[in-house]
């Protein structure tokens, strides 16, 4: 069952019940704690209860000229308690990074039903150790997120995005690395194989910034030969094509192509400033060692009891 | 088990360390520990009962092993410029410093990376890799002493934190000593890429001043040089007008790498020793540097001046090259010099408030000036709302030092009070355990705790820090301290 508390304070004491008879919770609708609680733009900051919608916080942010320079695939439904425990990113994150590099403060209610703060409101802040990146990417098993604090950015006054079409994943590797070489700053980044475009694959690059910036850059991307409009419509494809939810594997950008050859033609979108791959299909992946002593002890330590969601999988 | 009191180093002890690390990487003599008895912050001091100098993370983990095996504290130290004590041997104990340690091991220019050992000096790194158009962010002021490995125990940050963040946006990954000597890898390893299945243990780690254990190598990320600058000098009547002329920078859309204020006391204590021709009735004086592809930076910086003159910028200078830019950083950068033409002593506060309470904080630190008769000038990162208000203070008289003291207290708290914090980048250390508990709730520390113990739960690196109910060394010794 689950739970739909109407104050924090509500599911602190529902989560303190079952920690005491030892009986699993999972994540809480959090629909009635959805308020964007403080927006201050001259700071740069919000302040935000974590069942409001990802979708509906950008919007409040956008009437007042700022962004939580986030774009995970599937922001639909998609709230900010699960923003912080699952840690999507998107095409941007080349450009502006993750969760936890916009993450300042939040409240949580802890397996033992406390209710307790890390981090705070202002963007320099090392008071005490920073529990903010236990948090993210958890999958509520260390607690349950209330509330969160994010710093943010102006929203970019303009933003471009072009492809440049590859027959070969060498040529894609060659192309990638003439941009990583060039004065070009963009905030996307991407290789993709793209059937739908007539080529093979393709590596698409975003700028966003002032309209002298991004023309600038548009212009050094056509000598680049970044000739083609494009838009970041094939995020929204991929993810919505296949049965099941696209895997993910990780290597050193450089590596990038080297990997993608083993994936034996799956259908793949590539963040190829960070060497990040989601990818549909079965292909076998090697396993990067983890301190897996380390991660049980935090969780032997945060949920003794184990009545919260298990810690993400390897 | 906390370690409390006193643990004394045995000659077994200091032989076994000699055993490991060579006899001249041991170091007993008390006036050779005389350098390791406090970090810059100087009021108070302990010496440590041995220092370590290893050379690997073998002969890391195998000293700290051995202090496990007896019970003893282990003090990590890099360079020793921390501000708030954080390197104390408050109980003695084994100082375990990772200078010799210094090494750049590998650059990936490819992958924009950079593999350093701990003891690694933060401007080394740039400095080798700039020739390619890259560089790493995080500058704290110190940035030519302090050490990589410390860096991460304070999640240093710097002036252009606004716009680059702060350590731990820039390190991918580390190589960690567990207090009982085990050797993790947290993060991203070399040749790997940047998503790490399971918890962020890497970040949980970062700032957590030693007290998880020893960072002997460090995966740092690079990031591309800016194609240029723009720096400016903005002279205005009153710290009031510059924090508005910051607030509608922002508001403008415009982030800059750096946005720097100093009050009118700092000026004119820079005027008086280096002559840049500020006016000295200026209440205030705002540096702003743009930075980022060379297209559209000259319409920002116009932009900026706009505002400035809105706000009543009664002058403001944009540096024509390098060389004016180096000009006009210099009278940031040499502040706290300065203020050494106005006081013996001084001690360097490092609160946050949100950006738009600047002007309120300020009327507050001015307040406290007179209520405590005290001198105290500010130049600070207006960008982040990170203040260093420098408390000016004769060390040869009592009574000073209890007012500098209650100063710094009045000030830390209004920032609290204000939503903001009692410390930027120089951490809690020794200096703010106090104020942690007015900062955070009894329950808030006790979820810190629990992540102590899962890394050390023996409470045995670098005890006495952070946490209220620390033991606190009594010695009190106010010297002339360094800047931030």
């Amino acid at each position: 069952m689950t739970i739909s508390p109407a104050t924090r304070e509500e599911l602190a004491a529902l989560v303190r019940s079952a920690n005491e008879r030892h009986s699993p919770v999972s994540a809480p609708d959090l629909t009635r704690l959805n308020r964007v609680l403080e927006h201050t733009p001259e700071d740069m900051t919000v302040t935000v209860e974590a069942g409001c919608q990802f979708d509906e916080l950008q919007k409040q942010l956008a009437q007042r000229g700022q962004w939580l320079p986030l774009d995970p695939p599937v922001a639909d439904d998609l709230t900010i308690a699960n923003l912080i425990a699952r840690n999507p990113s998107g095409p941007r994150r080349f450009g502006f990074g993750t969760v936890r590099d916009h993450l300042i403060g939040l409240q949580v209610v802890l397996a033992d039903g406390r209710l307790v703060r890390n981090g705070g409101k202002v963007v320099k802040n090392v008071a005490g150790f920073d529990l903010l990146k236990l948090f993210v990417g958890a999958e509520h098993s260390l607690g349950f997120v209330v509330e969160a604090t994010f710093k943010l950015l102006p929203r970019p006054e303009s933003e471009c995005f072009v492809r440049a079409r590859c027959e070969s994943l060498d040529d894609a590797r060659q192309v990638i690395d003439n941009v990583l070489e060039s004065p070009l700053t963009p905030s996307v980044l991407d290789l993709h194989n793209d059937p739908l475009h007539g080529g093979r694959f393709s590596v698409v690059i975003g700028f966003s910034g002032s309209y002298a910036e991004v023309d600038w850059q548009l212009g050094r991307a056509t000598q680049l030969g970044f000739g083609e409009a494009a838009a970041l419509d094939y995020e929204q494809r991929f993810w919505e094509s296949g049965a099941d939810s696209p895997r993910r594997c990780s290597v050193a950008p450089a590596a990038l192509v080297e990997r993608l050859r083993t994936l034996d033609g799956a259908a793949f979108i590539a963040r190829a400033g960070n060497g990040t791959i989601y990818f549909h299909g079965d292909a076998t992946l090697p396993q990067p060692a983890l301190p897996s002593a380390l991660i049980q002890r935090v969780k032997s330590t945060f949920d003794p009891n184990g009545i919260l969601p298990p810690p993400p999988s390897a | 088990m906390t370690p409390h009191d006193e643990q004394p180093v045995t000659p077994e002890v200091i032989r076994a360390l000699r055993d490991i690390v060579g006899a001249d990487g041991v170091i007993t003599g008390d006036d050779e520990l005389l350098v390791y008895e406090c970090d810059a912050y100087t009021l108070e001091k302990h010496l440590p009962g041995v220092v370590v100098l290893p050379r690997t993370t073998a002969e890391v983990a195998a000293v700290v092993k051995l202090c496990a095996q007896h019970h003893l504290p282990i003090i990590p130290r890099g360079a020793g410029t921390s501000l708030s004590g954080t390197v104390l041997a408050v109980t003695g104990g084994v100082m375990i410093a990772v200078t010799r340690m210094n090494r750049v091991l590998d650059i990936d220019f490819r992958n924009r990376r950079a593999l350093v050992e701990a003891g690694c000096v933060n401007a080394w790194v740039t400095n080798a890799v700039k020739h390619r158009g890259l560089f790493y962010a995080p500058d704290p002021s110190s940035q030519s002493a302090c050490t990589i490995g410390g860096n991460i125990g304070t999640n240093s940050g710097g002036p252009h934190t606004l716009k680059y963040g702060v350590t731990t946006n820039h390190v991918l990954g580390y190589e960690l000593v567990l207090p009982d000597g085990e050797i993790v890898w947290l993060g991203s390893r070399p040749d790997e890429g940047e998503e790490v299945d399971g918890y962020d243990l890497r970040g949980a780690a970062i700032g957590s001043e030693g007290m998880f254990g020893i960072v002997t190598r460090v995966l740092l990320r690079l990031i591309r040089a800016p194609q240029a600058f723009k720096t400016l000098l903005g002279v205005f009547d009153s710290v009031d007008q510059a924090s508005q002329a910051v607030s509608d920078i922002i508001g403008a859309g415009i982030v800059p790498g750096a946005l720097e204020m100093m009050d009118q006391l700092i000026t004119q204590a820079v005027e008086a020793a280096y002559h840049f021709g500020f006016p000295l009735d200026a209440g205030a004086v705002l540096i702003v540097e743009l930075d980022g592809l060379a297209a559209g930076l000259d319409a920002q910086a116009e932009r900026v001046v706009e505002i400035c003159r809105e706000n009543g910028a009664r002058e403001v200078r944009i540096a024509k090259d390098e060389q004016e830019r180096a000009d006009l950083w210099k009278s940031r950068k040499r502040a706290f010099g300065a203020i050494g033409r106005l006081s013996p002593n001084f001690i360097t506060q490092d609160g946050v408030v949100p950006r738009s309470k600047l002007p309120e904080m300020m009327r507050f630190i001015g307040e406290c000036s007179r209520k405590y008769e005290l001198r105290i000038p500010n130049v600070f990162h207006a960008g982040d709302g990170n203040l260093h208000p420098l408390i000016l203070y004769d060390e040869r008289d009592a009574d000073q030092i209890r007012r500098a003291l209650a100063a710094s207290d009045d000030i830390l708290g209004k920032c609290v009070e204000l939503g903001g914090s009692v410390t930027g980048e120089h951490g809690i250390g020794a200096e703010k355990i106090d104020f942690m508990a007015r900062q955070f709730s009894v329950d808030d520390l006790d979820a810190m705790r629990m992540l102590r113990r899962v890394f050390d739960p023996e409470g045995r690196s670098n005890p006495h820090k952070m946490f209220p109910g620390s033991k606190r060394c009594g010695d009190f010794a106010p010297k002339k301290q360094a800047g931030a």
